[in-house]
């Protein structure tokens, strides 16, 4: 990859957000939380720490978790990127949804949408236990609820006894 | 008919539909034409003498609009002193420092940009000339004869303080045993993921201010205060509230400073603060610790307290002031305990650290640690059992209601029931743990119940000097029958839109869904002071209900009309009114709705059209001031509980794990279990952090070495356990439905919780006492290291 001399420099990227084709003229800096929040208007991307720590940014590219404020925007040129604005498609709560308003996995809402985008990009069968789902939450902070009620909703969502 | 209460029924919440689709709509996510960004430059010294700034270079950035300074805000006032009473020093806070640091964050100038990055650029551009002098980091160089004087008019770096002297406490400590120690909190706070923001314009002569802040009537009228505006030409607004915790229950210098910009750029002005300066500029709170001396029976009955709460206030620069929740732990230390006689004193002093303030609690898991850490020594002093001990300081249920030795009248509670079915869970929760762990060399396991009893609902008097406790409702009716609750209680995650909105149901017969519950808006909603101290169910429902009743009453009067019954023989049912038991005489509230608002020919002789009521509260029974002795109760309600952290230690590491978290909680009357025990499951989170890892480090110059989440932990999924909440609820008997108010709960316990934790499972190596927070691995280690070397 060609080292950025100029931050400033526009970049052009073309990429894929929640199933639309996007064309875009970025400053090479601009960060990707905050091209999609600011350029493209999907502000349930939230930005708690913007140094990768907290996980409220967790957007998937490609399928994967990433956080959105460590990645540059550039860097979802020819790439897939949903938001949790993609999750619903607007037909109602999807069943994760459904599950954190079921078991109170939420309050204040702030940190949720990373908690979704992470939950939505790993594979169940990765977490067997209830431990093991903790740890994959480890890498997103709440500070509302205690975890009780996102570790639930997981399990009711991936079809494990409560 | 009977309708089944949704009091105590799992209520789903109103608010979660539009948070969980990316809906939500919070400060930063607000965009308003032609809006600047401001960024605003800190000192980088903690305490100096302030001299040019150099602002020129930042100016000619590329995307930079313009740089200002305290130089420019000649039309703006600093922020009221309103405790200019003799025992407070005075703080004089301006937006922007004019002549002083006094922290390593302290506003010295902005940067008004296009965006954020050019803002930021700017900012790095700005050159500050600060004399540096010597910073005063502790409470004990504070109050060193030598100390550098923070406020140079201050004879001493004491903000506030008092020593109260009581012969009965001293002739107490002359006949008994006494046992002392001193127990310490460190300094940690709120850290919402949501960081601190304001946004504002300034239109045909009347400025709108976004903010996310706990109490928009407050920060209103300090708006006014500040630059000099009628209330009416000013409306705040809060967008959803990513947490609060009392953090934004502080009104602060860029409340003022962003407002100030938008009127002298005429266009929208945005700051939203990042984390680094949320870390160093929004308040820090604890940080606080108490010489304490029991004077006790040989079976440890305590009979009277002596000490000092010393706290560190940082600088000083808060408005509410950062003294209060050293107050609120001098006076909550009895806690559920009856102890005779006390004489607590303060003294609060001020050093270059970030100001402290409100956090979820707010003096009372200090006073819970402090307490509960006696306890313990003087039943291992006494060689009493530590349960014993607690059982004969308890309050009883004979005991109640039960005013202690500082005024707190404690009117009901569950204090010994809850205490033995803690005492039970533990006991056989640790048992489970002990064996599955027990084939592991390095680990030991223990817990200890302990108990705490949380003031709610408190006077803002003694913390502002000049706001009460005083809230309203105003419930409109709409002509087809859907009701907008408006109030000035903030949420920021505690779901009062969905506690409001099962109250109306429950009151009025109508569907939870067809509440709108509006807040956060000056202009549309009635004067009130926002939410913090536990109080927004309590004074919100309070006024609610007085709202409720006069629609209900105006109501029935409607509706006897229309069904030509008497009123009297009406009763509320699901969507309206019937005679009673007579089903086929319903009439609706969208009927009667119509009747008041559009048919209003249809109405009663007398009855006015309208369907509106506006309910004004002010919880009973609290002293705003204190009493000739000094004495005082500050709360409306006090909830109590009865806990247990069961731990797992690593002795080769000092690694302190949960395993499980246990609580037995009283809050009164619960209205929705799911709420509340959401609200009990985050204070312990919070509480766990701040008892084993948070904490805002500063080195000796007073340097912040905690300004990013690599610093400053925050708990995950991992280090919170599962939690065990079992309710009792014994109602509140003066406040409306019953309820206590649970926000603040949770966080109160685990420190001692913990604490005593460990020192049960370590209690084979006779480690000393732990006496301060957090119980870091270096701390346990050290504690069985000491241990070894004795032995």
């Amino acid at each position: 990859m060609r080292a950025i001399q100029d931050p400033t420099a526009e970049t052009p990227l073309q990429a894929t957000v929640n199933g639309a084709s996007v064309e875009a003229t970025v400053e090479s800096r601009m960060l990707l939380a905050d091209f999609l929040r600011e350029d493209l208007g999907l502000t349930g991307t939230h930005l708690g720490c913007e140094h990768g720590v907290c996980g409220a940014c967790t957007v998937l590219v490609d399928g994967a978790p990433v956080r959105s404020c460590i990645m540059f925007a550039s860097q979802i040129d020819g790439r897939d990127v949903v938001t949790v604005e993609g999750l619903s498609e607007g037909e109602g709560l999807t069943d994760l949804q459904q599950a954190f308003k079921d078991n109170h996995g939420l309050q204040c809402g702030f940190c949720t949408p990373g908690f979704l985008m992470t939950i939505s990009g790993v594979e169940p069968s990765d977490y067997p236990d209830d431990d093991s789902i903790r740890e994959m939450l480890s890498g997103n902070i709440c500070r509302c609820t205690g975890y009780g009620g996102i570790v639930d909703a997981v399990k009711q969502v991936w079809g494990r006894a409560q | 008919m009977m309708r089944p209460s949704l009091i105590g029924a799992v209520v789903p919440r109103v608010e979660d539909d539009r948070l969980l689709d990316g809906q939500g709509s919070y400060i930063a996510d607000l965009k308003r034409p032609d809006m600047l960004e401001a960024v605003v430059v800190r000192s980088q010294v903690a305490h100096g003498i302030l001299g040019e700034i150099e602002v020129d270079e930042a100016r000619r950035v590329e995307g930079v609009v313009d740089v200002f300074t305290a130089k420019d805000l000649v039309d703006v006032s600093p922020f009221p002193d309103f405790h200019a009473a003799e025992f407070v020093k005075p703080v004089k806070i301006f937006p922007l420092a004019k002549d002083r640091v006094r922290f390593v964050g302290t506003p010295i100038a902005v940067v008004v940009a296009g965006n954020r990055y050019q803002g930021e650029d700017g900012a790095d551009a700005v050159f500050a000339d600060i004399d540096a002098l010597s910073a005063v980091t502790s409470v004990e160089e504070a109050l060193a004869p030598e100390a550098e004087l923070l406020y140079p008019d201050w004879p001493d770096n004491r903000l506030t303080g008092f020593a109260p002297s009581s012969a009965e406490v001293d002739a107490a400590f002359e006949k008994h045993r006494v046992i002392s120690g001193r127990y310490g909190f460190q300094r940690h706070g709120g850290v919402p993921m949501e960081t601190r923001g304001v946004a504002a314009e300034f239109t045909d002569g009347r400025l709108t201010v976004w903010s996310s802040t706990q109490f928009a009537h407050i920060a209103r009228d300090m708006l006014s205060y500040t630059l000099g505006l009628p209330l009416s030409a000013i409306r705040v607004i809060v967008p959803d509230i990513g947490g609060g915790f009392g953090m934004k229950a502080q009104f602060y210098p860029e409340e003022t400073l962003i407002p100030w910009l938008a009127m002298k750029l005429g266009r929208p002005v945005r700051w939203i603060e990042d984390r680094r300066e949320n870390l160093v500029s929004a308040v820090h709170a604890r940080d606080a610790y108490a010489d304490i001396e029991a004077a006790v029976h040989a079976d440890g009955r305590i009979e009277a307290l002596r000490g000092t709460v010393y706290q560190d206030a940082g600088s000083g620069e808060a408005v509410p002031a950062g003294f209060s929740p050293a107050f609120v732990t001098a006076a909550a230390l009895g806690g559920p305990y009856k102890i005779p006689f006390a004489a607590v004193g303060v003294t609060s002093v001020v050093t270059n650290k970030t100001p402290s303030g409100a956090y979820r609690g707010f003096g009372t898991p200090e006073a819970a640690f402090v307490m509960e850490r006696l306890i313990d020594k003087v039943a291992a002093e006494l060689g009493v059992d530590r349960l014993d001990v607690r059982r004969r300081n308890l309050l009883e249920q004979a005991d109640l209601p039960y005013t202690n030795s500082v005024g707190s009248y404690i009117d009901s509670g569950s204090h010994t029931l809850a205490f033995e079915r803690m005492v039970e869970l533990a006991t056989a929760k640790v048992a489970e743990r002990r064996q599955q762990f027990a084939d592991d060399s390095n680990i030991r396991v223990g817990t200890a119940p302990t108990n705490y009893v949380e003031g709610g609902t408190p006077s803002y008097f003694p913390t502002t000097g000049q706001w009460a406790s005083n809230d309203s409702a105003s419930l409109r009716m709409n002509p087809d029958g859907t009701i907008v609750i408006s109030v000035a209680v903030q949420a920021m995650g505690q779901g009062l839109a969905s506690m409001l909105s099962t109250l109306a149901a429950e009151s009025l017969g109508v569907a939870v869904e067809d509440c709108l519950v509006v807040m956060g808006d000056t202009d549309t909603t009635p004067y009130g002071l926002g939410s913090w101290g536990s109080r927004g169910t309590n004074v919100s429902s309070g006024a609610l209900e007085k709202a409720v009743a006069v629609i209900r009453d105006k109501g029935s009067l409607i509706a006897g009309h229309l069904l030509e019954a008497s009123p009297e023989d009406l009763e509320v049912v699901p969507g309206g009114f019937q005679v009673v038991g007579s089903p086929d005489s319903f009439v609706s509230w969208k009927d009667v709705a119509t009747t008041a608002n559009i048919h209003v020919m249809n109405l009663p002789d007398g009855v006015e059209p309208g369907l509106e009521a506006i309910g004004f509260y002010d919880p009973p029974g609290i002293d705003h001031v204190p009493d000739a002795e000094g004495k005082m109760n500050a709360c409306a309600a006090y909830t109590n509980a009865s806990q247990a952290a069961v731990v797992k230690v690593d002795v080769k590491t000092g690694h302190v794990q949960l395993l499980d978290y246990l609580i037995v909680h009283d809050c009164g009357t619960v209205i929705n279990p799911l709420i509340v025990e959401g609200q009990i499951s985050g204070g312990i989170a919070q509480g766990i952090g701040g008892a084993l890892f948070e904490e805002f480090h500063y080195d000796e110059f007073g340097n912040p070495q905690s300004t990013s989440f690599l610093d400053y932990h925050l708990p995950s999924a991992t280090e919170v356990p599962a939690i065990h909440i079992e309710l009792i609820e014994t109602p509140s008997p003066t406040l409306p439905w019953g309820a206590k108010g649970v926000g603040e709960a949770g966080i109160v316990g685990p420190a001692p919780a913990i604490a005593a934790a460990v020192e049960d499972a370590l209690a084979e190596f006779g480690i000393a006492q732990i006496t301060s927070t957090p119980i870091s691995p270096p701390v346990v280690l050290g504690l069985l290291q000491d241990a070894a070397k004795r032995s």
